[in-house]
């Protein structure tokens, strides 16, 4: 677990390819630089997309961490491009 | 009995193959224009390039004698676009949605039971006559009667054609991927190659073992499931083929590697987005059928045989994917900025 004190919660368990990756993205553009957005999530192939998708966004991926099953947290902090 | 076999094994190689390697053509075509995302598709063009050499080498030696799909380009055209529009709609490809059921996620389950019902009554329900005259209406076929394929427009010796191809496609992508930058180095899971060349190996398996069972095609998805469907309507007394028994082993394959990898879960989208992959699914079924063949079909297994038909399906699925995703995804945000 990290220590970083997320500044907003994105819950997009249950959505299909490929909403968790589009909400990320757009929560992210909406974001100061700086701010970090845990992103809750249970589709396998978004745990490995979007970290490859954000970075050329320029954001930054602090850590994924798998909870049980599926399910992953992932926190990432916004580049702010607001 | 041997087609349970081997059926069940290719399909259970495959199921593990897609699942660990994420392996989706959906996400493949509508990830270039939505993300800017071609690492799936890197993974396409490489099991088709390992299939292309993998057939090539065993048609030569008479392991395998290829079977390329007619060309009837009304009905790939249509047929295979609206496939296009509907995996967009499914959340995925026929092979993905029908791995992603064996990992529990009931969206992809609602999908399959749309392609396996419009497979069916396109297949042999009423849908059937349209198919059928919109095919017969758009046959061309070669010059020998047989189904047109790049070879035999150039006149030349499928192996022969298929190895020149496959040498032109490594040069030009060496350069490609010599001028450009890896941005992917910190590519997690197995990677786009690696994936893209068991996918391909599979595809290679599957052709003489389906042709031992008596059907000389390697693999497929779409008939498998009408399969399925009539054997549980008990439609027709013959058991259910090769074909059928690899989809089953698909979800077998796509369960084992999920369990394994912890990612098992039975999980369901909100009951709207369920219908979205049902109708998807609806769309996908008739298309597959109606063009003679889906993804896995046309685009994976027909495209390394040279079929012109194949080829122009494939184009279309892309066409047919990309034209959704515009609509559904690319339009939205526009005019949210």
């Amino acid at each position: 677990m990290s220590e970083v004190t997320p500044t907003k919660t994105l819950d997009v368990c249950g959505k299909i390819c490929p909403y968790p990756d589009m909400n990320t993205m757009t929560t992210l553009k909406k974001m100061e630089k700086g701010e970090v957005l845990e992103v809750l999530l249970d589709y396998p192939l978004s745990v490995e997309r979007i970290p490859r998708n954000i970075k050329k966004q320029g954001h930054k991926l602090i850590e994924v961490e798998q909870l049980d099953g599926p399910n992953h947290r992932m926190l990432i902090e916004a580049h702010g491009l607001k | 009995m041997e087609a349970v076999l081997t059926g069940l094994f290719v399909g259970v190689l495959f199921g593990f193959v897609l699942q660990r390697g994420r392996f989706c053509m959906n996400s493949a075509f509508r990830d270039a224009i939505l993300l800017q995302d071609n690492v799936l598709l890197k993974t396409v063009f490489a099991a088709l390039l390992v299939e292309l050499v993998g057939f090539a080498i065993m048609d030569a030696a008479g392991a395998i004698a290829i079977n390329p799909k007619p060309f009837w380009w009304g009905a790939n055209l249509l047929g295979s676009f609206v496939f296009g529009i509907g995996m967009v709609l499914a959340g995925g490809c026929a092979s993905g949605i029908t791995y992603r059921t064996g990992e529990g996620m009931v969206g992809s389950m609602t999908a399959v039971l749309g392609l396996a019902t419009a497979g069916f009554f396109t297949a042999a329900g009423f849908l059937k006559p349209f198919k059928v005259n919109l095919q017969a209406a758009t046959t061309v076929s070669g010059a020998d009667g047989k189904a047109l394929t790049l070879h035999g427009i150039l006149g030349m010796d499928y192996t022969t054609l298929a190895i020149i191809i496959a040498l032109i496609a490594v040069v030009v992508w060496y350069f490609v991927a010599k001028s450009k930058k890896d941005e992917y180095e910190a590519d997690p899971g197995w990677g786009w190659l690696n994936t893209g060349i068991l996918v391909g190996l599979v595809g290679i398996l599957a052709f003489p073992l389906s042709a031992a069972a008596g059907r000389n095609y390697p693999l497929g998805i779409t008939a498998g499931w009408i399969g399925v469907v009539k054997k549980i309507l008990n439609f027709s007394e013959v058991s259910m083929g090769w074909l059928s028994w690899m989809v089953i082993g698909i979800i077998v394959g796509g369960f084992i590697a999920a369990l394994i990898a912890k990612e098992f879960k039975f999980r369901a989208p909100k009951p709207l987005v369920m219908l979205q992959t049902f109708v998807g699914g609806l769309l996908m079924g008739f298309g597959a059928v109606t063009s003679g063949g889906c993804n896995i079909g046309h685009l994976l297994s027909g495209i390394p045989q040279l079929s012109l038909g194949s080829i122009l399906a494939g184009v279309s699925i892309v066409l047919g994917a990309w034209a959704a995703s515009y609509v559904m995804f690319i339009l939205p945000q526009k005019k949210d900025q």
